[in-house]
């Protein structure tokens, strides 16, 4: 049936509902991948947005079981031009459809997401609803509407839990981890522990940790308590760090930098991104919408080893004291180029560097 | 028997990104700081890594090529000449030394250019880095920095290519 996407600034969108037959709230953005709709809707860094594909037909691959993000998707709505009602999916157990309206998420289809995007492009993100009526009422409510800020807390664990290896002990600090990070690590047979954002250092530095990886996560990280910043300030002396998305910002506050809303947010893997160390040039999933303000780096603390070649944002951090670094876009390629998971790489052997410096 | 390649070319980038952010992380600031690259190898990479950190830093450090020949102890003549001439040789007293070498086998090598460079000054510390450490060491020396640790038997031979007169970047075993 015809329903109607309403912006914040008045502005209608048409088009045909899908999913869940629900009204919703959350803030708009728009992703330019190609492929990996299905990551992208369940990783939780989208927790209460409603995400436009730029990507004309979206739902041709079905939904499958190793691409899921996070168990439960966090998005609010999904808006595309054109679904694709059959899978491809050789298992056929699952589509877009049916699986959006499991989650109660509503989609609209048919939508001009070419004038859509463009007009987001200019705005910048902004509060949005799906409804099925464009009246003054719906508008009203929109308005009215406080979207939360508490998006680490609606998706990272509440409970330490482990995800056992026989390789190195990692500790993860969870602020609404994605499952490609778990994957990664996996695949270098980490021994790994997960733990809330509300831990303390005591309760990371008993654990005796090979390394530690401060995760990716939802919303803006200065809503996060002052103790995350004291606590990545304790372990980045301690064992090699690794920050990623959320978790590079989060390292980024802690040793003094600030960060920006960016003029026309990242979300997609589109952008070159060069290694400045090597000059080597390579592209890789991103989703930000801040990033680390350039001018506030302490160069005495902090250099910049990664930017994004299209608008010059810093995309890796590396302290000039400790084994610490943190990249911005995301290296565990789900979706995305395989080519930036050297970053686990470079992680691993750090941590095989520091052990042996350290037994 | 085929070689058996234990470094492709990403990894040997890798590996001598890594040593450049150790570098780094243990010269705060990278003042007095002057690398000696060990020759034949050990000179390209050192200049690799000067290019490294020049990218990060905009500072272009120090290199210095030595020749260690006159200094083996199996050469029972040593005449103390580290194949440089004036111009190449560098003032290294009173600075920190990172000295570059390709592999790192039974130590003597290092040995013998430790020998050298204190022949030539005194600097205030020696570092070492390499890019592989194959083990069976005959004398008390350890690298600071390692590229790859490569454990291998005695009588297997480690080959490190280098674009710059090998065509390729890589590190075989041969057999």
């Amino acid at each position: 049936m015809k329903r109607h996407l309403i912006l914040e600034d008045g502005t209608v969108f048409e088009g045909l509902g899908f999913g869940a037959h629900a009204t919703t709230f959350g803030e708009i953005i728009f992703h330019t991948a190609m492929t990996g709709y299905q990551e992208i809707i369940t990783d939780p860094i989208y927790d209460g947005q409603m995400i436009v594909f730029a990507m004309p037909v979206i739902g041709a691959a079905g939904i499958h079981a190793e691409a899921y993000e996070s168990v439960k998707p966090a998005i609010r709505g999904m808006i595309v031009h054109d679904l694709a009602e059959v899978s491809v999916n050789r298992q056929r157990r699952m589509n877009l459809d049916r699986f959006l309206k499991q989650h109660n998420i509503p989609g609209l289809y048919q939508v001009d997401t070419r004038k859509l995007i463009r007009h987001l492009r200019e705005t910048g993100p902004q509060k949005a609803t799906i409804v099925d009526f464009a009246d003054d009422h719906a508008v009203d409510q929109l308005v009215a509407t406080v979207l939360t800020n508490k998006q680490v807390q609606n998706t990272a664990t509440l409970k330490p839990y482990a995800n056992p290896g026989r390789g190195r002990h990692i500790v993860v600090i969870d602020f609404g981890l994605k499952h490609g990070i778990l994957r990664m690590l996996g695949d270098y047979d980490a021994n790994v522990s997960v733990l809330p954002y509300t831990t303390s250092v005591d309760e990371v530095l008993t654990l005796d940790p090979d390394g530690i990886i401060l995760s990716t996560g939802p919303g803006d990280p200065r809503s996060l308590p002052d103790s995350v910043l004291t606590l990545i300030r304790v372990l980045q002396t301690k064992a090699p760090l690794l920050g990623i998305g959320l978790g590079h910002e989060l390292f980024a506050l802690a040793n003094d930098a600030t960060l920006a809303p960016l003029s026309s947010e990242h979300h997609g893997m589109n952008h070159p991104i060069q290694e400045i160390i090597s000059r080597q040039i390579f592209f890789a999933m991103q989703g930000q919408g801040y990033a680390v303000d350039n001018d506030s780096i302490d160069r005495k603390k902090l250099f910049v080893t990664y930017r994004d070649l299209v608008d010059g944002a810093v995309q890796g951090l590396r302290h000039r004291e400790y084994p610490a670094f943190s990249v911005q876009f995301f290296p565990d390629a789900a979706p995305g180029p395989l080519e930036a998971t050297a970053v686990f790489a470079d992680f691993f052997e750090t941590v095989e560097d520091y052990v042996e410096h350290h037994s | 028997m085929a070689n058996k390649e234990v470094l492709d070319n990403a990894s040997l980038q890798r590996a001598l990104t890594r040593i450049t952010y150790e570098i780094i992380e243990r010269n705060k600031g990278g003042e007095d700081l002057v690398l000696v690259g060990i020759k034949t190898r050990g000179e390209f990479l050192a200049h690799r890594i000067a290019d490294r950190l020049e990218q990060l830093e905009g500072v272009r450090i120090p290199v210095m090529a030595i020749d260690i020949t006159n200094f083996r102890d199996d050469i029972p003549d040593h005449h103390d000449d580290l194949g440089l001439n004036q111009a190449e040789r560098l003032n290294i007293s009173e600075k920190n030394i990172v000295l570059i070498d390709d592999v790192l086998f039974t130590g003597r090598t290092i040995r013998a250019a430790l020998d050298a460079l204190i022949h030539i000054g005194r600097p205030k510390t020696i570092a070492l880095a390499v890019l592989v450490d194959r083990g069976h060491r005959e004398l008390p020396i350890r690298a600071d920095f390692v590229g790859k640790n490569i454990p291998t038997a005695q009588n297997e031979k480690i080959k490190v290519f280098v674009q710059e007169i090998d065509g390729k970047d890589a590190v075989e075993i041969v057999h």
